[in-house]
């Protein structure tokens, strides 16, 4: 273990009188992978936003080196060598790689004139440094969401950054891009680089970290070093459900539901639906009571499918049928009235008005319902209805009037599955429903989805973490480059087997 | 997780907005930006009885109400526009054109229920076509409405020459020039059309569905509301507003011509914001608001010409007013973001 590069000791922070740090003390050393992990609302992002200069603690002091320091700005704190790569990625789309990498610093000559050549070579030289063969000169919209995080890191690393810090990086790659980025990892940790990363993967965190911290109620709990070598899956398995108990505070034994003991017959099959090229020849009948999960790698089409079913995109050809009746439908509008349901993937742009109160956008998608004749709103059943979805599904706090915005991941996801119910729909799918929550409300979010199958609601849920839809479906479908590939039973179905198919290549 | 809900109660009050369209919070009514513009216009109203007596007669009232009818009447249709995401820059060439058309439809001794219609007729016609461009052709609503504010103004100086229409019946100046009770009758029309508006956003399921399509308009149709209806509706109902004070205008002084209603987009625009509306995107604005802002600036323009200051000072001040108020406006946005 090298020399301490960081060293927090006593770090306490509140807006206004909410607490979010209580005496935090942790420090890394050089060339050392921190995982940092705890639920929603423990205080990790606001630790690093106060490494970063972003946030002044209340109480507390931060070494560097060795050495006090505060940074008043975050331009400080990037100076002194420490760089954040945020969740949501900072450039700017329409201009240059090496020129987001070194905006403000660019190469000039004395009249100020950018030199070019001296920028690409610049930019050429900081990837080198992570091993990658990269062409500075390319617009950064052109580049996947993987490749813009690796620009981000590049921007850090051409601050010398000594500490790295990563807030869930990985939530919108895909497994060749997360790979990707672990190996970068690996090689600047190799350099003396420390890097510390939030994430939800508790997975991944434990695969790439040498040590996985884990913060709850802004107090740090403790800290567990994952295993690595040859046992690594069987011990990390024991130690991740450690790690589980202390971000939560309580065992959970059961993260998914018991699975449907009675399936009923058939609501929903779709016949052959193709929507060129993002999809071929889907078909697949749904039972009351089951639960249908879409597994499949990113980009293999599930969302696509979901929304020409749902209405929101057209389809090339196929059929659709509802409790054995054919239908079709023109938009989402059509869809709702007929009972197919979609939360989508995207749930803060395309699923909430984050302006809006709890209560707006829990009847949001069943407005008809509550107009009495002549179109006029009844108030009193709207509150009524609302509230009672809040207290169901425990929506904190428990205050329908209060933008949405302000809600946790969880909660927020919970909003949206009560304007869902509320619409009371026959066939509800749900795209990505744990993205980007944390371990309790996960559990929870799954119990949700099983309790409305067994309401007689057909569930199809679809998820990119493979465990997730394994443990949750009564049936697998799996996709892979827009066909569906097979169609596993949920209770005998192997992580191997799902990847299999959703890794095969599609003979033209 | 986060500390229990009381506690988080109080700093989530500032969030607590204008966006009160099915539901509103009954914070305290002295918090809320309806409360604070009145403090301004009652102020201002005190100030100017101060220098100008004459601001309190019934006389200058009743001029003060007409005058600013006109532009309350178009400022709600402005409101239902900026709260369904869009903006209307036509409505002041909307006004003309309808003016025109049913003066010289009058001219050529049409009926006066037909000519009314026909000209309404118009309006419509107009505020179809500028939805459309925006809905069906996905123009940019700015650009939709400046290209339709040009060819109204131009359609209204041809089809006038330039020329004044006048000659009107006088039955059809009754309506902009009877009396009730000692009030004009465009003001109870005006009265009326704020109550409606009031009532209809707040209760009227087909346009208080605008807040959700300004809020965030995918969603909004991912949840099932026919955004495209109901904007292509608001656009319609605000063009509509255009005519609607242009047949009380032209009853009134008697005469359609083609320059009429100039500038009343922008002082539309501005009531709108000044009353809580946002341009940057949709899903807030009100009719008590906008109430507000038409007369705090109708109050202002009084007490020019009370205080014999040249109108030309008008223009400026409204800018100013509307600059500053917008200002303040995304400074306390700024605020609330943070935290």
């Amino acid at each position: 273990m090298g020399k301490t590069v960081l060293e927090v000791k006593g770090i306490s922070k509140s807006f206004y009188r909410n607490k979010v740090l209580d005496d935090v003390s942790l420090s890394i050393s050089e060339g050392q992978i921190m995982g940092l992990v705890g639920e929603n609302g423990a205080g990790k992002s606001t630790l690093m936003k106060i490494i970063g200069g972003i946030y002044q603690p209340d109480a507390g002091e931060i070494y560097l080196e060795g050495k006090k320091v505060t940074f008043s700005d975050p331009l400080q704190a990037m100076k002194s060598g420490i760089g954040i790569v945020h969740q949501e990625l900072s450039l700017v789309p329409n201009l240059t790689i090496a020129q987001n990498i070194f905006s403000h610093r660019e190469r000039a000559n004395k009249l100020g004139f950018i030199q070019w050549g001296e920028l690409y070579k610049d930019a050429k030289a900081i990837f080198a440094q992570m091993n990658i063969n990269i062409d500075p000169s390319l617009l950064v919209e052109h580049l996947s969401i993987g490749m813009q995080q690796l620009v981000e890191i590049a921007k850090a690393l051409s601050l010398n950054a000594k500490l790295l810090i990563l807030d869930e990086p990985t939530s919108a790659l895909s497994e060749k891009e997360v790979d990707l980025l672990n190996g970068v990892l690996i090689d600047l940790v190799k350099k003396g680089i420390a890097i510390i990363f939030i994430s939800h993967k508790l997975f991944e965190v434990f695969r790439i970290s040498e040590v996985v911290t884990v913060l709850r109620d802004g107090k740090l709990i403790g800290s567990v070093e994952p295993a690595h070598g040859a046992q690594y899956m069987k011990l990390n398995s024991v130690k991740i459900e450690e790690v589980i108990n202390m971000m939560v505070g309580r065992h959970i034994t059961d993260l998914y539901p018991p699975k449907s003991s009675g399936i009923g017959k058939e609501i929903f099959a779709v016949e052959g639906l193709t929507r060129e090229p993002y999809f071929k020849n889907i078909n697949f009948k749904l039972r009351q009571g089951e639960i249908l999960g879409f597994a499949g790698l990113v980009g293999s089409g599930r969302t696509e499918t979901a929304r020409a079913i749902f209405g929101a995109d057209p389809l090339d050809a196929g059929k659709i049928y509802l409790q054995g009746q054919e239908l079709s439908f023109k938009s989402p509008q059509e869809a709702i009235k007929y009972g197919i349901c979609y939360l989508t993937e995207d749930r803060k742009s395309l699923g909430l008005f984050s302006k809006m109160s709890v209560r707006n956008n829990i009847v949001a998608a069943a407005l008809q319902k509550f107009l009495s004749k002549f179109f006029i709103f009844k108030h009193k059943e709207i509150k009524k209805k609302s509230k009672f979805y809040v207290e169901n599904l425990q929506i904190t706090p428990f205050d329908d009037e209060v933008s949405v915005f302000n809600l946790s991941g969880g909660n927020q996801q919970k909003v949206l599955f009560a304007k869902w119910i509320c619409s009371n729909p026959k066939v509800l799918i749900v795209d990505e429903p744990t993205r980007g929550i944390d371990v309790g409300a996960k559990a929870e979010i799954h119990s949700q989805l099983r309790k409305m199958a067994e309401n007689g609601v057909g569930m199809i849920v679809i998820s990119s973490e493979l465990l997730e839809v394994l443990g949750l479906s009564d049936r697998v479908a799996v996709f892979s480059e827009g066909r569906l590939m097979a169609l596993l039973d949920g209770k005998t179905a192997t992580e191997e087997e799902a990847m299999k198919y959703s890794t095969r290549h599609v003979a033209v | 997780m986060i500390t229990n809900s009381n506690d988080s109660s109080d700093e989530l009050n500032v969030t607590k907005g204008s966006h009160g369209l099915l539901v509103s919070k009954k914070k305290s009514f002295f918090a809320s930006r309806e409360a604070g513009l009145l403090l301004v216009i009652l102020m201002a109203g005190v100030l100017l009885t101060f220098f100008a007596p004459s601001f309190l007669q019934k006389k200058n009232f009743i001029s003060v109400s007409i005058g600013l009818a006109y532009d309350l009447i178009i400022a709600l249709g402005m409101t239902l526009i900026l709260i369904v995401g869009g903006i209307d820059l036509s409505v002041g060439s909307v006004l003309a054109l309808t003016g025109v058309i049913t003066t010289l439809l009058l001219n050529a001794h049409v009926s006066i229920p037909l000519a009314i219609i026909l000209g309404l007729g118009s309006s419509a016609l107009a505020g179809l076509i500028t939805g459309l461009g925006v809905t069906r052709f996905n123009i940019p609503p700015f650009i939709a409405s400046l290209g339709m504010m040009s060819i109204a103004r131009g359609t209204a100086t041809v089809l006038t020459s330039g020329y004044f229409v006048t000659n009107l019946p006088d039955s059809y100046k009754m309506i902009g020039r009877g009396v009730f009770l000692g009030i004009p009758y465009p003001i109870y029309a005006t009265v009326f059309l704020v109550i409606l508006f009031a009532y209809i956003l707040k209760n009227w399921g087909p346009l208080a569905k605008t807040f959700y399509i300004g809020t965030n308009a995918k969603a909004a149709e991912l949840s099932g509301i026919n955004a495209k209806l109901i904007t292509l509706s608001s656009y319609i109902i605000c063009s509509l507003m255009a005519g609607i004070a242009a047949l009380f205008q032209t009853a009134r002084l008697g005469m359609g011509y083609a320059q009429m209603g100039q500038g009343t987009e922008l002082r539309a625009i501005a009531a709108a914001l000044i009353g809580g509306a946002s341009l940057a995107g949709g899903g807030e604005g009100s009719v008590v608001g906008t109430f507000l802002g038409v007369v705090l600036l109708a109050v202002i323009l009084n007490g020019f010409i009370l205080l014999n200051v040249s109108i030309y000072w008008q223009g400026v001040v409204n800018g100013l007013i509307l600059v500053i108020v917008v200002a303040v406006d995304a400074i306390q946005r700024a605020k609330i973001s943070k935290e």
